[in-house]
C-alpha cells in the first residue's frame, strides 16, 4: 500500500490549479521543414513534436491495403525526456500507445481516398510530465491537418484522473505517480463522440462518469486552441505581409 | 526529337551555382548558416541545448546517472554517446535500429569530446571500482536539412557546458558542477568543382561526392576527424580544410559558447 | 478577407454544391481539409497543403525512378508512381526499345513531360509522352507544392506572363507543383527566386503588385549596376 502524498492543499492541487484546470497550452503549427505537416505542443511540462509524411507509397508492399491508406503511428520518446534515461527504441509501453493513438485517427482520416499509400505519423516526447499521449494526440491531430490530410474532423485528447479522492483534469507527473487514477481519452469535439478510452487505478461508477464528462469538457477547450493554431497560422502571415508592405 | 534529357538537376543547379562562385542561398563559400543555440531547453535533463543551423535543428539531450564503471578504468566514468536520426526528421529516415549513418553521427561527436579530454573523467568517479557517473549523450535530430554533424557536435558541447550533477537525487555529495576543460567544435565542408564550401546544405551535401568534418579544441589543436562520401581529396585540399575548419570553429565558439 | 477552415467546419447546408475537400453528413456541409472556403460555384475548401493527386488529362513533370520492361516507372510527385510504357516513345523515335536498351532512351533521374492517360481504382496510373515540351539540358527545375500552382499562374494567366516576360525565360509550369524553367544563368536565378516567393507567400493578398514590384526594383537594381 502506497503512502498517501498530500496532493490537494485547501481546494488547490500542488501546482494551483483547481480541480477542473487544464495546464498551459501552447503550440506551434509548421515547425518542421522536411515533414509534409509539423506542430510542436507543450501541455505543462510536456514539449512534444509530431511530424506528418504522406500519402506516400507504402512500403513494403505487402503491408500496402488495396481500399485504403495504411495509417502508422510511432509515439517514441527521447532518451532525455525523463528523469531515468530512456532506453532508446521502442518497447511494449510505446507500441501500445502508438496503437491506441493510431486507433483514435481511424474514425476521421479519410483513408479511402488512398487507396495503397501510406500515412505516417511521428510523435517525438522531448519533455514528459504525465498526460504525454495526450499531448502526442493534440499535436498529431494540426500536424496531420497541417499535411493537407484530408479528414473528417480534429481530435483533442486529455486524460482526467484521481488524487487523493478528488476526481481532476490533466495530472502532472507528481500526480500520476501518486495518484489512484489515470484516464486518458481522446475526442471528436464536434461530435462528442470517444475516440480512445484507457484507464488504469480504481474509479468507482461515479467517479468513472464524473470523470468522462471532465475530460470530454475539457476537449472542447483543446478543440478551440487547436482550431485557432491553424486559423492564425494564416491570418498572421497575412497579417505580417500586409504590414511589409 | 532530340531526346536530350536532363538528369539530376538539383546536382547540377548546386554545380552550376557553386562554377559561378554562388551557393543556393546566396552565403559565401565560407559563410555558416544561421546559428541559434537554445540551452538547458529540457528539465528532465541533466544538460540540453537546441541547436539549429539555418533549418536544421538538433535537440542534444544529456543524462547523468551512477552506474558501474568498466573493469579496465575502474576510477573513471563513462560517456556513450548515442545518436538518432528519428523519422520524424526527414523523408529518408526509418524507424529501427540505428542504422550506419547514425552510428557515425554519434561516433563523431563522441570522438570531438573524448580526444579534446573536455571531460575530467577522473572527476566522474564516485566511488573506484563501484560507481561512477554515466553520462549519456543523446542526440535528437528534429529537421535534417544538412550538416547534422556541426550542430550535433555544438549540442554536445553546449549541453555539457551548462551541466549538473544531480547528487541529490541518488542521495551522494559532491560537486553538482562539471567543469569542462576544453571546448572542441566541429567544422564541417564539402568539396564541390574544386571549392571548399562550408556548412553544406542538404543539397549541397547530396552534390558533393566527399565531406570532411574537422573537430578542433579551444587553443587550435585537432580532436577528431572524419571524411565521408565517395569522392577522393588531395593532399592540399585536407590542409586548406583543416585550416578552414579551426578558424571556423574558432569563430563558433566565440560567438555560441 | 477568406476564410480559414479546419477538418470538421461547417460550411453550408446545400448539400448539392458540396464540392472538393468537404463532405457531407446528415445533411450538412463540412470540411475536409485544412484550407480556405470558398463558394464561388461549388462549396469547396482549397486547401493550403497536400500531395497531387493524378487526375485523367493532367500535364505533368515526371521524374524516371525505375525501369521494368516494359515500362518506365515515373515519379510524379504524388503518393503513386506511374507507368510509361516503351510504345509511348517508340511511336516518336521509330526505333525498336528493348528490355536491354531503355535506359539509352529515358534513364533514372530523367525527366519528362507527360500526360496522365488513365487513372483506375487501385491507382494504376497509365501515362503518354508529351513530344512538345522538351526539357533539355541547360534549364532548371524549381518544385513548389501543387497547391501553390494557380497563384503562380495568377488570374488569367496573370503572373505568368508577366514572369515570362519580365524575367525573359521559358517557363512550363506542370499541374504537379513542378516548374520547368529555361533562359540564360542570372535570368533563371530571378524566376526561381520569384517563383519561390510567390509559393511562399501565395496567401497573401495583393500578391501580383508586390511581385510586380520586386521584378521591377530587382531589374533597375541591375541596370544601375
Amino acid at each position: 500500500m502506497k503512502e498517501e502524498i498530500e496532493l490537494i492543499k485547501d481546494g488547490k492541487r500542488l501546482d494551483g490549479r483547481g480541480f477542473d484546470e487544464l495546464r498551459p497550452i501552447k503550440i506551434e503549427v509548421g515547425v518542421l521543414k522536411r515533414a509534409d505537416g509539423s506542430c510542436y505542443l507543450e501541455l505543462g511540462d510536456n514539449k512534444v513534436i509530431a511530424a506528418v509524411y504522406g500519402p506516400r507509397e507504402m512500403h513494403p508492399r505487402h503491408a500496402q491495403d488495396a481500399k485504403m491508406a495504411v495509417v502508422k503511428f510511432r509515439y517514441n520518446m527521447a532518451p532525455f525526456s525523463t528523469d531515468d534515461r530512456k532506453r532508446p527504441g521502442p518497447d511494449r509501453r510505446s507500441v501500445e500507445i502508438s496503437k491506441v493513438c493510431r486507433e483514435a485517427f481511424d474514425p476521421v482520416i479519410m483513408r479511402e481516398l488512398y487507396p495503397k499509400a501510406g500515412i505516417e505519423v511521428y510523435v517525438e516526447l522531448l519533455q514528459s510530465d504525465a498526460g504525454t499521449r495526450t499531448a502526442g494526440i493534440n499535436a498529431a491531430s494540426i500536424a496531420l491537418a497541417d499535411a493537407g490530410i484530408p479528414m473528417k474532423d480534429i481530435v483533442s485528447s486529455i486524460a482526467v484522473g484521481k488524487i487523493n479522492g478528488e476526481v481532476v483534469l490533466d495530472l502532472n507527473a507528481v500526480e500520476d505517480n501518486n495518484g489512484e487514477a489515470d484516464m486518458p481519452i481522446a475526442m471528436i469535439a464536434r461530435t462528442n463522440t470517444i475516440t480512445a478510452l484507457q484507464m488504469d487505478g480504481r474509479l468507482t461508477k461515479e467517479e468513472f462518469e464524473r470523470g468522462l464528462k471532465l475530460a470530454m469538457g475539457a476537449c472542447h477547450q483543446i478543440y478551440e486552441l487547436q482550431r485557432a493554431a491553424l486559423v492564425t497560422r494564416y491570418n498572421q502571415n497575412y497579417e505580417s505581409k500586409k504590414e511589409e508592405r | 526529337m532530340g531526346l536530350e534529357i536532363v538528369s539530376d538537376v538539383r546536382t547540377d543547379y548546386v554545380c552550376n551555382l557553386v562554377r559561378n562562385g554562388k551557393r543556393e542561398d546566396g552565403r559565401g563559400f565560407r559563410e555558416y548558416r544561421d546559428i541559434s543555440v537554445e540551452r538547458d531547453v529540457i528539465k528532465r535533463a541533466e544538460g540540453s541545448a537546441r541547436v539549429k543551423i539555418g533549418d536544421t535543428d538538433v535537440l542534444v539531450g544529456v543524462k547523468v546517472e551512477p552506474g558501474t564503471p568498466f573493469p579496465d578504468t575502474p576510477d573513471k566514468g563513462v560517456i556513450i554517446t548515442n545518436a538518432e536520426l528519428v523519422p520524424l526528421a526527414s523523408p529518408e529516415f526509418e524507424s529501427g535500429p540505428p542504422n550506419e549513418n547514425s552510428i557515425q553521427l554519434a561516433r563523431v561527436v563522441d570522438r570531438g569530446i573524448r580526444g579534446s579530454e573536455a571531460i575530467d573523467l577522473d572527476k566522474l568517479c564516485i566511488e573506484e571500482g563501484e560507481k561512477v557517473w554515466m553520462v549519456f549523450i543523446d542526440i535528437h535530430v528534429l529537421d535534417d536539412n544538412g550538416n547534422l554533424t556541426d550542430a550535433a557536435a555544438l549540442g554536445a558541447i553546449a549541453s555539457l557546458l551548462n551541466l549538473r550533477i544531480p547528487n541529490e537525487r541518488y542521495g551522494l555529495t559532491g560537486e553538482n558542477t562539471l567543469p569542462m576543460r576544453d571546448t572542441p567544435v566541429a567544422a564541417t565542408m564539402v568539396e564541390i568543382e574544386g571549392n571548399i564550401l562550408v556548412d553544406p546544405s542538404f543539397d549541397e551535401g547530396n552534390a558533393a561526392a566527399s565531406s570532411v568534418t574537422v573537430i578542433s579544441n579551444a587553443d587550435g589543436t585537432l580532436s577528431g576527424m572524419q571524411k565521408s562520401g565517395s569522392g577522393g581529396l588531395k593532399e592540399a585540399q585536407i590542409a586548406e580544410m583543416v585550416e578552414i575548419g579551426i578558424e571556423k570553429a574558432g569563430e563558433i565558439r566565440g560567438k555560441y559558447l | 478577407m477568406y476564410q480559414v477552415v479546419v477538418p470538421g467546419d461547417f460550411l453550408s447546408e446545400e448539400t448539392k454544391r458540396a464540392g472538393e475537400g468537404t463532405y457531407v453528413e446528415e445533411g450538412k456541409v463540412y470540411a475536409s481539409q485544412y484550407g480556405i472556403a470558398s463558394e464561388r460555384g461549388e462549396i469547396k475548401v482549397v486547401p493550403l497543403s497536400g500531395k497531387y493527386m493524378p487526375s485523367r488529362g493532367d500535364v505533368v513533370i515526371g521524374k524516371i525512378t525505375g525501369i521494368s520492361f516494359p515500362f518506365w516507372i515515373v515519379d510524379l510527385a504524388s503518393p503513386y508512381e506511374a507507368r510509361l510504357h516503351v510504345s509511348a516513345l517508340s511511336g516518336i523515335t521509330r526505333e525498336q526499345i528493348e528490355f536491354g536498351n531503355m535506359s539509352e532512351y529515358l534513364d533514372i533521374d530523367d525527366l519528362v513531360v507527360v500526360k496522365v492517360m488513365d487513372v483506375n481504382a487501385l491507382m494504376k496510373i497509365e501515362l503518354a509522352l508529351q513530344e512538345d515540351i522538351e526539357l533539355r539540358r541547360g534549364g532548371r527545375l524549381v518544385e513548389i507544392p501543387h497547391t501553390k500552382v494557380p497563384r503562380v499562374i495568377g488570374r488569367n494567366g496573370s503572373m505568368i506572363k508577366m514572369l515570362k516576360e519580365k524575367c525573359n525565360c521559358f517557363i512550363f509550369i506542370a499541374k504537379n507543383g513542378r516548374i520547368w524553367i529555361r533562359g540564360k544563368e542570372d535570368d533563371m536565378d530571378l524566376a526561381s527566386m520569384v517563383i519561390l516567393k510567390i509559393a511562399r507567400e501565395s496567401h497573401t493578398s495583393g500578391l501580383t503588385d508586390r511581385v510586380a514590384e520586386f521584378l521591377d526594383s530587382f531589374r533597375k537594381e541591375k541596370e544601375r549596376g
